[in-house]
């Protein structure tokens, strides 16, 4: 295959496997909308928390996959804690002010970052084996791998507990209307809980997968929110799987743009696509159309 | 309630007058309290102001999270920067700077005026990154992250010191108040609010959703692009990183901080934004203000302990947020490296506890301790009366109208007329098309096929405007007020012509003039239904759609409810009543549809429809299922 070409295939590889990352952070938007119609603006916030976490957690000296549990309980509960303390009320008065207050407690954990662990990159150790992989000429390291594997592992988790245990259906009847489903005797209130508690575990989930690609450091966390914010409304804020897709495109866009443009140009087409798929197809490329009722 | 000092002033007299002071004291400020340091700090409060003002026209007014604004404000800076880099003058330099802002902005709205909520806030969000990433990397134009430095020009023939340039911001400022204030609290404002509440009753009642957002828009971003022209020539030297995430999400702070649609309250968000940096600095000042922060904040929970009962979150949470901003403003090692925290921490506080801002909260205050004398309502006139134009033209005709959702045919070929001045009843068991039907006519839905034909001219489907431009008005079966409007406000922004007096006689006409000055917020949901009526009639139509108007309603309402519509078939209006009412029905229309499984199965007057068996049988059901369980039926419809 011409070179050239084979430098291209690289780039989109490369980064469709980093979007594979953006789109579990994604899902945790979906998580979230679907149980309370509101989402964290602080997501990426949540995914530097996480990452941070397991950082330290390896730095005690635990395994790696000791710290992406311990990762993942505290990314439950700091989504509990945004639920509790910036969106419930927002949500019982039935107005936006979740957006304000998602964004205020991603500021505060940010300020919090900077102060614990310091404004600078770390790596995160993983026991991955140094060498990369090769399919036919295009080389796939293990993070990369780490992250797709994670991901659709998670995703598909979730999607399958909503599907087949009481619990998840439970979820799914608040999502649909949480007054009915209090009638029916499901706590909406617990229910809403939960998700944004599955939320954040996967936001902390992919701080694990993501940082021993990139670094974990406090810049790390707007650009995340930004990405993935784009991947689940293009993808549709109520489509499971067409997040995988949008993520993998927005992931191999950026990356064959920062090749063929130059690095500072590397978010600019994705943006622009963002903005026309917005504009063509508010409710997503994958979403239901809305019925307005009256 | 009683307790307070009567005002022989009016509410906008004293707060003019106010304001007046404000702008006064602000000017000789700088003679009083010297120092270039302290008139930096005002210069930049003057200017955050401005760009403060301007993006309350979207967050406040327009109800949508706008992340935009700070790029908006560095692209204003830096086109005023390449003018006075190229040679312009003063006045070219400003004008740069709008233009800059403008036209970027009014490309943005183009595809995010159709989106709400998170994806507006997304779509400005990528805006926002897309231009910094351009301010960083056309290198030719503007030198990328070295940043650009200019030489202010002089004004005309007056070169401005620093104190002069303050006084300059300060008259920008007051302009842009001035004229924010007069822009949003005209008709134009009042339809934003409108907007915000119910874009789908303003499309439906003509007052139009993509112009006013548009303009909305651009008036913010104007705004910010003059902010950016003037903070370019007050400080000489931009950098793409600072117009960055951090700055949008000080603003968008600021504003909710100060005060959603308010002026002040956006004034109010500046000085926050622009001297908390600064409080940091000095610690025994900020620990004075954290001190009387956390005090006024322990206020709520007290006052709900007293009352022996447990705070609620809203009462205790700002507490806790400033407790926590106490313990960091006593222990951290440095404070200005918890800036970010601390900034986080007072407006959580603020946000939870004060959800009006402070301009609000201020205003609320005021409210309890100050009576102002009213503004005058004036004199009722006009009333029910039919548009003067006539047309021969049946006022609504549909042939053979379809609409499926998915599988279910919800209108299934439906051919209805309404003759001049006449009243049709269409009434069919719930699920049989009948909201389906309207939303048709008005436009809500494109239908699948047939055609709508109001007062003669053929509306675009699926365009609720392009429906009431035809002629069409409707009332919605679940209430779609203007929450944030007044009872008279509400039907301002829905007449075509007329002025106060005109939108007074409406209320009249549906008995609501005592409410005039109330929030639609706070009106009984039966006045609400009358004042939807009165949102219709007030657009002149040709044909009224009323969707269940009755539902919900005491007895004594509906007697006032028929009485009206009787009045509005008097005047000649030609109606579409939707009602479970049978004796509504029965009283007023002259023919009835009745509906069922989305076709009409009966068409005649109320007394043929009564006895005719396939009506009978879609409200009981045939003879042969749940004979029992359908007395309540007949009840309903006989």
């Amino acid at each position: 295959m011409d070179a050239k070409y084979l430098a291209l295939a690289q780039m989109a590889v490369g980064g469709g496997l980093m979007g594979m990352a953006y789109a579990l952070v994604a899902y945790g938007f979906q998580l979230t909308y679907a149980a309370g119609k509101a989402v964290n603006f602080g997501q990426g916030e949540l995914v530097m928390l996480g990452a941070f976490a397991g950082i330290s957690l390896s730095g005690i000296g635990l395994p790696y996959w000791a710290t992406v549990l311990g990762a993942m309980v505290a990314g439950a509960a700091l989504g509990w804690c945004i639920e509790r303390v910036a969106v419930r009320l927002a949500l019982q008065q039935r107005n936006e002010g979740w957006i304000l207050l998602t964004i205020i407690v991603g500021l505060f954990s940010l300020s919090l970052v900077e102060n614990i662990w310091g404004r600078d990159d770390r790596p995160y150790p993983t026991p991955w084996p140094a060498e990369a992989l090769d399919f036919f000429g295009i080389s796939v390291t293990w993070p990369e791998l780490a992250i797709a594997a994670g991901a659709l592992g998670i995703m598909t988790l979730v999607e399958l507990a909503k599907r087949y245990t009481m619990v998840g259906i439970a979820v799914q009847a608040v999502s649909a209307d949480p007054d009915a489903a209090e009638l029916c005797g499901i706590r909406s209130r617990s229910a809403i809980s939960l998700s944004w508690m599955v939320s954040g575990v996967a936001a902390a989930f992919a701080g694990t997968v993501i940082g021993p690609v990139t670094t974990v450091g406090p810049t790390m966390a707007a650009a995340l929110t930004l990405k993935a914010f784009s991947v689940a409304v293009v993808a549709g804020l109520d489509s499971g799987f067409g997040l995988v897709l949008a993520g993998i495109a927005l992931g191999a866009a950026e990356n064959l743009s920062g090749y063929v443009l130059g690095s500072g140009w590397r978010e600019a087409p994705g943006l622009i696509l963002l903005i026309l798929a917005l504009s063509l197809r508010p409710q997503g490329v994958f979403g239901k159309k809305i019925i307005r009722k009256v | 309630m009683s307790a307070g000092v009567t005002i022989a002033l009016r509410e906008n007299t004293s707060e003019r007058l106010v304001r007046f002071a404000l702008f006064l004291g602000l000017a000789i400020l700088p003679a009083l309290w010297q120092g270039q340091y302290a008139l930096g700090l005002l210069t930049l409060m003057a200017v955050y102001g401005v760009l403060l003002i301007g993006l309350d026209a979207t967050v406040g007014y327009l109800g949508q999270v706008n992340l935009a604004q700070a790029a908006l404000f560095g692209l204003g800076a830096y086109g005023t920067a390449l003018a006075v880099q190229a040679g312009a003058s003063f006045p070219i330099a400003m004008l740069a700077g709008i233009v800059a802002a403008l036209l970027p902005g009014a490309a943005l709205a183009l595809p995010a005026l159709r989106l709400e909520g998170p994806q507006f806030a997304l779509s400005t969000l990528s805006f926002a990154t897309l231009s910094v990433i351009f301010l960083n990397e056309s290198e030719s134009i503007t030198h990328g992250a070295l940043g650009i430095s200019i030489i202010r020009p002089s004004l005309f023939t007056v070169t401005l010191d620093a104190r002069g340039f303050y006084w300059l911001c300060l008259v920008v400022l007051f302009l842009a108040w001035w004229a924010s204030e007069i822009l949003l609290k005209s008709r134009f404002g009042l339809s934003i609010e409108a907007l915000r509440d119910s874009p789908t009753a303003t499309d439906a009642l003509g007052i139009g959703t993509l112009r006013h957002k548009a303009l909305a828009f651009a008036w913010g971003s104007a705004l910010a692009g003059l902010a950016g022209a003037l903070h370019a020539l007050n400080f000489g030297y931009l950098q793409p990183a600072a117009f960055g995430y951090d700055l949008m999400v000080m603003l968008l702070l600021g504003v909710v901080f100060g005060g959603r649609r308010s002026q002040w309250g956006a004034f109010a968000g500046a000085a926050v934004v622009a001297m908390l940096p600064n409080l940091l600095s000095n610690r025994t000042l900020f620990l004075s203000l954290v001190t009387c922060g956390f005090i006024l904040t322990l206020l709520p929970a007290i006052r709900a302990l007293i009352s022996r009962r447990l705070p609620s979150f809203r009462d205790a949470a700002p507490a806790g947020a400033m407790s926590l901003a106490l313990a960091l403003a006593l222990l951290a090692h440095n404070v200005e490296d918890w800036r970010k925290g601390i900034f986080a921490l007072f407006l959580f506080a603020a946000v939870v506890g004060l959800p009006d801002g402070l301009a609000g909260a201020v205003a609320a205050a005021l409210h309890r301790l100050l009576r102002f004398t009213p503004d005058p309502l004036p004199q009722a006139a006009g009333g029910i009366t039919m548009s003067e134009e006539i047309s021969r033209a049946l006022p609504l005709r549909t042939v053979q109208l379809s609409k499926s959702f998915g599988g279910v045919r919800a209108v299934d070929n439906v051919s209805l007329e309404i003759g001049q001045g006449e009243t049709l009843g269409l009434i069919g068991p719930n699920g049989s098309g009948k909201t389906t039907f309207v939303n048709l006519v008005s436009g809500l839905y494109a239908p699948d096929g047939g055609s709508v034909e109001i007062a003669g001219n053929r509306p675009l489907p699926g365009k609720l405007m392009s429906a009431f431009s035809a002629g069409a008005a409707r009332t919605f079966q679940n209430l779609q007020p203007f929450s944030g409007l007044t009872a008279l406000e509400s039907i301002l922004v829905c007449q075509r012509t007329g002025g106060k007096r005109e939108a007074m006689g409406w209320l009249r006409a549906v008995g609501l003039e005592a409410n005039a000055r109330d929030r639609c917020s706070d009106m009984s949901y039966g006045d609400l239904r009358f004042l939807e009526i009165a949102r219709a009639l007030a657009t002149g139509p040709r044909v009224l759609m009323l969707d269940e108007p009755a539902a919900g309603m005491s007895k004594q309402d509906i007697v006032r409810l028929v009485d009206l519509i009787a009045s509005i078939k008097r005047a000649g209006i030609p109606i579409l009543l939707i009602e479970h009412h049978q004796d509504v029905v029965a009283e007023l229309c002259d023919r009835v549809a009745v509906m069922d499984g989305g076709r009409v199965i009966a068409l005649g007057t109320s007394a043929e429809i009564r006895r005719d068996p396939k009506v009978i049988e879609a409200y009981l059901g045939a003879d042969d299922e749940e004979t029992d369980g359908s007395t309540e039926r007949e009840a309903q419809i006989c």
